[in-house]
């Protein structure tokens, strides 16, 4: 069976990633339209962001295909914003906020030109759909962790994206950040973007996403919230770890 | 006095020639070394140095002094080409790359020299230099270097801060990372190779290195960073030379050019460092906050 085409975004056809010889998810198969937020579930080493980065290109697909935009994922990388954890970058780098926003018009701007006004327009407006318009001129280490989040979600707003990926975005975020980082997510794909969203909050993803993906090594399940973040499914991929509490949330124990 | 201490030693032309050339070396040193201190890449640095050894040697056996840079140049290239293109399979962690080149290339260059009559002399000049030897067209080289280096920064300035920033999302962008990484170590390695005929291939690690460092610890913004890199390589470079000829020809203490200009550069360094331990001292004495308003 296919998945649904019309209007989709990102096609998973029984896509598997590898790291050479080593699988890191199989048979992943839907897709995300455009103005849908999809949200990728399961445990720590489920295969999450070795399947966000095959979608930036950056992994290969060794079996199966992954299509972003109507093409290869290597070949759609302009149009497709990424956004890592902000931890994973040093506090330390000398570099403002306002400069790490204006790195998401860099490919607009190309190579000998300077940013012109539109870009710094641009990079200003999306630094102020975070909430950040006034840390513009702080340093990047200086920010909280949550802030840094949004920075980095207001460089890949700037590159005026057809398609966003975030990595585990909502990690160790205080709830301002996190409302800032959905309501900013939200706009997006109001827009029409479509968004693919990594994360380890299954309530969060239950209200917020329009579709969910559950992985394992593997995919367990993929359609909306409510027919995929069931107990009985989330034992399957958690390995029997995850609890139900009342109808809706859901407590992993771990 | 002071006017005595930093103008008196240039009239000399070979001193003013040793001037021309540090202070060149010195700017360029300081700009390229804040995308050395940014990108982390100082033992990569330290590694291009080492393998610039033997083909010094090569070069000076081959056709004398002027040998030495196109020698030199040959094995940068070389060495910086494998480096970067082994890096890029990523089996390899990066530094047991370079640890393997760095001595192999080291090695070679060792037993050429050894195979010289005056082994302890040419090794000595090779390591560190001779600034007061300097000679037009080595400042002609220095001057080419510069230039590249200014349009190779005005060019890949942005990517090669992306790079150096968040390296994985400036992949997922587009852009092709092994090649800023090629033009970014060919950067290094062409300072590298300006660098040898004055400071020789250990100091220049120093040159690119410190200013780049001391800057960093006294400002926060990359432009403000660069350009006080470029001066206090200049200005490290003029006092190096001054305070080596004023023991030298004064008060009859020989100091090496090359490694007084380094000393210098370090004095500057750890004098900076103290400031910093003062100031955050008193504050915490004073209980005051230490956060950085700007």
């Amino acid at each position: 069976m296919p998945p649904p085409v019309n209007d989709a975004a990102i096609v998973f056809s029984h896509a598997s990633v590898a790291y050479g010889r080593f699988p890191a998810v199989e048979q992943v198969h839907g897709a995300v339209r455009h103005g849908e937020i999809v949200a990728l579930v399961g445990p720590n080493g489920a295969g999450k962001s070795s399947l966000i980065k095959a979608v930036l290109g950056l992994v290969p697909v060794v079996s199966g295909s992954i299509v972003v935009l109507g093409r290869p994922p290597a070949q759609a990388r302009r149009q497709v914003a990424y956004v890592p954890q902000a931890d994973t970058l040093d506090p330390d780098f000398p570099i403002s906020v306002a400069q790490v926003v204006l790195m998401g018009r860099y490919r607009r701007i190309g190579w000998l030109r300077p940013p012109g006004r539109a870009d710094r327009a641009a990079a200003e407006a999306a630094l102020a759909t975070v909430g950040l318009e006034h840390r513009a001129r702080d340093r990047f280490g200086l920010l909280s962790g949550g802030q840094r989040q949004r920075v980095l979600l207001a460089r890949a707003i700037a590159s005026e994206p057809a398609a966003l990926v975030l990595d585990e975005p909502f990690n160790g975020v205080d709830a301002v950040s996190q409302e800032a980082l959905l309501d900013a997510v939200r706009d997006l794909s109001a827009g029409g973007a479509a968004v693919i969203v990594s994360t380890h909050d299954l309530p969060l993803a239950q209200s917020t996403c329009n579709r969910v993906f559950l992985l394992n090594r593997r995919q367990f399940a993929f359609g909306r919230p409510e027919e995929v973040l069931t107990p009985a499914l989330l034992r399957q991929a958690y390995g029997g770890a995850a609890l139900a509490v009342g109808d809706h949330g859901l407590i992993l124990t771990r | 006095m002071i006017t005595g201490f930093l103008i008196s030693p240039f009239g000399a032309p070979y001193m003013a020639r040793a001037l021309v050339e540090a202070l060149l070396l010195g700017a360029l040193c300081g700009a390229v070394g804040v995308y050395v201190l940014v990108r982390r890449l100082a033992f990569l640095t330290d590694a291009i140095t080492h393998t610039v050894f033997p083909g010094v040697v090569i070069g000076f056996v081959v056709s004398g002094k002027s040998g030495i840079v196109p020698g030199a140049l040959v094995c940068a290239v070389l060495a910086v080409g494998l480096f970067t293109l082994v890096a890029a399979t990523e089996r390899i962690h990066d530094d047991a790359t370079l640890a393997v080149l760095l001595t192999a290339f080291f090695a070679v260059g060792v037993v050429l020299v050894s195979r010289q009559r005056s082994y302890t002399a040419d090794l000595t000049a090779f390591l560190f230099g001779h600034v007061l030897t300097t000679r037009r067209d080595d400042i002609l080289v220095t001057a080419a270097v510069a230039v590249l280096a200014v349009l190779v920064l005005l060019a890949f300035g942005r990517p090669l801060l992306a790079g150096a920033f968040d390296r994985e999302w400036t992949r997922a962008s587009g852009y092709r990372i092994t090649l800023l990484d090629l033009v970014g170590n060919m950067l290094i390695a062409l300072v590298v190779v300006a660098a040898v005929q004055a400071v020789g291939t250990v100091l220049v690690i120093a040159m690119l290195v410190v200013p780049a460092a001391t800057a960093r610890l006294l400002f926060d913004r990359l432009a403000v960073i660069v350009a006080v890199a470029t001066g206090l390589g200049m200005l490290g470079a003029w006092l190096g030379l001054a305070t080596s000829y004023a023991a030298s020809i004064d008060h009859g203490v020989r100091l090496a050019a090359g490694a007084t200009i380094v000393l210098v550069l370090v004095a500057g360094y750890a004098l900076v460092l103290l400031g910093h331990g003062v100031r955050r001292g008193v504050r915490r004495v004073l209980g005051t906050r230490t956060a950085v308003v700007r």
